[in-house]
């Protein structure tokens, strides 16, 4: 999905580390009210999200291919005959293993770009800040596919700016599989680092500013003090916002399918998101793209768990 | 805090200017004319800007019709998960009940499946779905409407809490006492006290519907006139030479809306997200 | 109401595929005599030609039938058109009515019941009879026709004159006075590519795998072997460096030729209008691709397009009556004046032979002998799994050598059977 969408300000809310959260002062007899007001939701999410959820999870122990979705053949239930087909595809565990990888170093580079530019942001002059949000602003709002398209055309092998900058011309950047996956990356980053520097931003400003002056009068170092004191303070926060970036960068899907033209060179650029729909749409394997969707639900809601209980212990009230 | 170094606002503007780049490229190929894209000697000005690309996109391969695809896609998703979302974020805050914490909880879930592998089942209930209602079956925006309303809601929701439990109860429960009913307090008094934080929860509503790629590309199948712009974006991937000049442009006119709907909501935006930060 | 009529959509849904996978709808189809009849066409290299033919052809059918809009959409020939016919397959209602599709690609449309059976229409066409009799078998499966050959695409070498003329070369005649040709080409010319290879041009890959001996069910059989290091020895940076190539498709390698960047291509006859529209137009000539054997011609791939009408098209009479103007023999003829599409009828294809010398090495080819992929659905996945691409560009690249990628893509082939 897109940067924003996964986006949290809800964990900016969380940023407010001395105050309890806002909580229901007045507990009404709730009765059959609240179920009434969640009923348009539940009508939309239980059919359109809870449902296919379920049916991914059906799909997954079932032999689904192309002559059992256009009928004739009956679907045929095999267990965990797609997952132990899976678990034994070379071709697997490579994905997993450089969407695993890949989606690591996007989080720490989205992470250390957007903590720097967030302390830069509390040090700046008022217009500077202010051209450096709107820059944020506009990058986070700019679409995954124009920023795919936008940067492959800077990076493309003839026409591409960057090439002749560094008289470079007719270098492939997506011919090689490290090269690639860093022109994806950057392409990444721009678009999910003002994320993490606004909500660091924000919770930074939310720091006492004695904290800071106390600090400054001991002689600490921007240095010293952004180690010492801002990231300690700021700690619930930051678990927050890498869970987020881990949520969103492991299910990136359009910048690789549009970038890398669908997986790279002999397939080398693949993830796991793009991995399952081509299995299930290209090759008409649905049981087995299910079966890999069930995978990655599994391993995010691992990491969503460690993100309720950061929320739990940041005083967030559920 | 304290007062500005000029290091700091150095750094600030450099990396301002790298991340405004790639837009100003975009913005200037797409008014570059075609020989100078093709021209070897890229220059980051262009002396005889054009509108030749814009109205190619435009009439040629009828971008227009697409753009208003997508904008009316993204605008019926917004009004609906509004209303949708603030009901259940008056729910989940004014109310205590049996299965609160597990709703809650459910809404976060939701938040980090991973949508794209949703598509699989979810093309096969939207193509049954669409034997039932055809309005909203494959092929037709109303899937598209349907299944961006679902996946925008979850957060939405989460977001819509925030601004909802920071209404002061008082402000309800004096107006009950006045003699009000329900749904007048729900909808003329706490709605409007709310509307700040709706138009920030809208903005991720319409980013999710406006930047949908994979869903666009999966459903609409051969009705062209139904296109979204980020699919429709693809016809300009040449097999032999792509149409760079088109591209830009193309991508131009699908990045300016939301630009602009972001600076127009954007002190809401970062109002919302600051009084969230200081309650 | 909107809460009332969002719960009632809610609990359609639960009852409909309550359980167990849904399969599809069954193919309804109709007959309505007007109305929007969508076509699907590929999409290639220098479109405009084609593009323009097509237009006359709409206007023609538009014009004589009243109430009758025709929506031509343009498919990518990339694998990723796999997803698309797939998704007109599983949802009937939303399939186009008519619909261009690649030969090779039949086995597995047939099998997921895409296509109507055109038997009975073909054979009450008055042109009908002039479709070859073994072009007809390339639409045919278990005795039933799902479309009408359009054109046949038969690949030969073409190469620059004016850069032999210029370098005193011959053309080869030879595999090996190929490579030989192609890197003397990129000594003497550094600028140039000798032989424009790409490393997803399966169909530029295959004439050298069955000139070896080899075939695409025993791609690790010693022949196929040395095919495979034929093809991919010519992805070095003496001929076509692999940094530029090694994602180069039969399409990229068309503009590589047209542009005047490539002395040598292997193109099919219907890219003639691509190559004309380049910077290598009148500088070029073409002979057959040479075998193993001095003297030889390379087994070629006797590809070729056909028109089909989906199924579930609501509009039948229409799209077999649009499929009948755009196949039959004028708009045949004008394509390929166009494009350079051989016609699959036989007095259009003898008449344009009688009077373009063009055709000459193409028809040699084909007379020399062509080759097929497995026609079977099997063929479908190992396309869209990139089994070929991927093994040369492993190999292209480095991260594998002949023997693993060859083994690898074997046993991938292998699987694809297994599971079809």
């Amino acid at each position: 999905m897109t940067v924003a969408a996964t986006t949290t300000p809800g964990a900016v809310r969380a940023a407010a580390p001395a105050g309890p959260g806002p909580r229901p002062r007045n507990r009404r007899a709730a009765g059959l009210r609240p179920w009434l007001y969640l009923l348009p939701t539940g009508a939309v999410l239980v059919p359109l999200f809870g449902y296919p959820i379920y049916m991914l999870g059906l799909l997954s122990v079932f032999d689904y291919r192309q002559a059992q979705v256009s009928g004739g053949e009956p679907a045929r239930f095999v267990g965990f005959g797609n997952y132990a087909a899976l678990l034994g595809d070379e071709r697997f565990w490579s994905v997993l293993g450089q969407t695993v990888a890949f989606a690591a170093a996007l989080v720490v580079s989205t992470l250390a770009v957007g903590a720097a530019l967030a302390v830069v942001l509390t040090r700046a002059g008022r217009v500077p800040r202010l051209l450096l949000s709107v820059a944020a602003m506009a990058a986070w709002a700019a679409p995954a596919m124009t920023g795919s398209t936008v940067w492959m055309f800077l990076f493309d092998t003839d026409l591409g700016l960057v090439n002749q900058v560094l008289g470079i011309e007719g270098h492939n950047w997506f011919y090689d599989r490290w090269s690639a996956f860093g022109v994806v990356g950057l392409t990444v980053v721009w678009h999910s680092f003002p994320f993490v520097m606004i909500t660091l931003y924000a919770g930074i400003q939310a720091i006492p500013g004695s904290v800071l002056e106390a600090a400054a009068l001991d002689g600490a170092s921007a240095w010293h003090s952004f180690w010492r004191i801002i990231v300690p303070m700021l700690r619930p926060l930051i678990t927050i916002v890498v869970i987020q970036s881990i949520i969103w960068d492991f299910k990136i899907f359009t910048q690789i399918y549009v970038m890398t033209n669908g997986g790279g060179v002999a397939g080398q650029n693949s993830v796991l998101n793009v991995y399952a729909y081509q299995t299930a749409f290209g090759s008409s394997e649905y049981g087995l793209g299910s079966a890999i969707g069930v995978v990655m639900t599994l391993i995010l809601l691992a990491v969503t768990l460690f993100y309720i209980r950061a929320l739990h212990r940041s005083g967030e009230d559920l | 805090m304290s007062r500005p170094r000029p290091l700091a606002s150095a750094v600030a503007v450099v990396a301002a200017l790298a991340t405004l780049f790639p837009i100003y490229w975009m913005v200037l190929s797409a008014l570059k004319p075609a020989g100078e894209i093709q021209s070897l000697q890229v220059r980051p000005w262009t002396l005889a800007p054009t509108l030749e690309h814009f109205r190619r996109v435009l009439t040629g391969e009828d971008f227009g019709r697409y753009l208003l695809n997508s904008l009316g896609v993204a605008l019926a998703v917004v009004a609906l998960s509004a209303v949708t979302a603030f009901l259940a974020a008056v729910a989940v805050t004014r109310f205590r009940f049996r299965f609160r914490t597990t709703v809650l909880i459910m809404f976060l879930v939701a938040q980090m499946v991973p949508v794209e592998a949703l598509t699989i089942p979810l093309f096969f209930l939207v193509r049954d779905l669409g034997a039932v209602v055809p309005a909203v079956g494959l092929n037709t925006l109303g899937s598209l409407v349907l299944v961006h309303l679902a996946f925008s809601l979850p957060f939405a929701i989460w977001m819509m809490r925030g601004f909802v439990a920071a209404v002061p109860e008082a402000l309800e429960e004096a107006a009950m006492i006045d003699g009000a009913s329900r749904p007048v307090v729900l909808w003329r008094i706490l709605f409007p006290l709310v509307a700040p934080g709706l138009v920030a929860t809208s903005v991720f509503s319409f980013i999710t519907a406006w930047n949908d790629f994979v869903f666009a590309r999966t459903f609409i199948i051969s009705a062209q006139e139904n296109q979204t712009l980020p699919a429709a974006l693809l016809v300009f991937f040449k097999p032999d030479e792509s149409d760079w000049g088109g591209i830009m442009a193309a991508s131009t006119l699908m990045t300016v809306p939301v630009l602009v709907f972001f600076v127009a909501v954007q002190r809401r935006l970062v109002a919302g997200l600051g009084g969230a930060v200081k309650d | 109401m909107k809460i009332l009529h969002w719960t009632a959509a809610g609990l359609a849904l639960l009852t409909l595929a309550a359980c167990a996978p849904s399969t599809a709808p069954a193919a309804g189809g109709g007959d309505e005599r007007s109305g929007t009849l969508r076509v699907w066409l590929f999409d290639e290299p220098n479109r405009a030609p084609k593009e323009k033919v097509v237009g006359e052809a709409i206007r023609e059918f538009t014009a004589a039938n009243a109430g009758v809009q025709v929506e031509v959409a343009y498919i990518p020939t990339t694998p990723a058109r796999h997803e698309r016919f797939k998704g007109a397959f599983n949802d009937p209602a939303s399939a186009p009515d008519v619909a261009e599709y690649g030969n090779t690609d039949l086995a597995e449309y047939a099998a997921a019941g895409g296509f109507a059976d055109l038997s009975a229409d073909l054979s009450a066409w008055s042109e009908g009879g002039d479709v070859g009799a073994d072009l007809l078998k390339s639409a045919t499966v278990d005795g039933k026709v799902y479309g009408l050959p359009w054109y046949v695409g038969v690949r030969a070498l073409y190469y620059r004159t004016d850069v032999f003329d210029e370098l005193g070369l011959e053309p080869p005649e030879s595999m090996a006075e190929l490579a030989e040709t192609a890197r003397e080409i990129r000594k003497r010319k550094p600028e140039l590519y000798g032989l424009a290879v790409g490393g997803e041009y399966t169909f530029g890959a295959l004439p050298f795998v069955w000139s070896a001996g080899g075939d695409i069910e025993s791609l690790d059989s010693a022949a196929s072997r040395k095919g495979v290091k034929a093809y991919t020895d010519l992805l070095r940076d003496d001929n076509c460096p692999p940094q530029a190539c090694a994602s180069l498709t039969g399409g990229k390698t068309v503009e590589l030729f047209a542009s005047g960047k490539a002395a040598m291509a292997i193109l099919g006859n219907f890219n003639r209008s691509a190559v004309d529209a380049g910077a290598a137009a009148g500088k070029y000539a073409v002979v057959p691709l040479p075998g193993v054997e001095k003297g030889s011609v390379a087994p070629a791939f006797a590809g070729g397009n056909n028109l089909g009408v989906m199924r579930s098209s609501r509009h039948r009479t229409l799209a077999v009556k649009f499929l009948q103007l755009l196949g039959g023999k004028t708009y045949q003829t004008k394509m390929y004046e166009a494009m350079g599409n051989l016609p699959t009828l036989t007095s259009a294809r003898d008449e344009l032979a009688a009077r373009d010398p063009f055709l000459e090495p193409f028809l040699d080819t084909v007379a020399a002998g062509t080759r097929f992929v497995p026609i079977h659905p099997a063929w479908g996945k190992i396309d869209n799994q990139k089994v070929i691409p991927t093994m040369l560009q492993k190999i292209a690249t480095g991260q594998a050598g002949v023997e693993e990628a060859t083994t690898e893509a074997a046993a991938a082939v292998k699987a694809a059977f297994g599971r079809s």
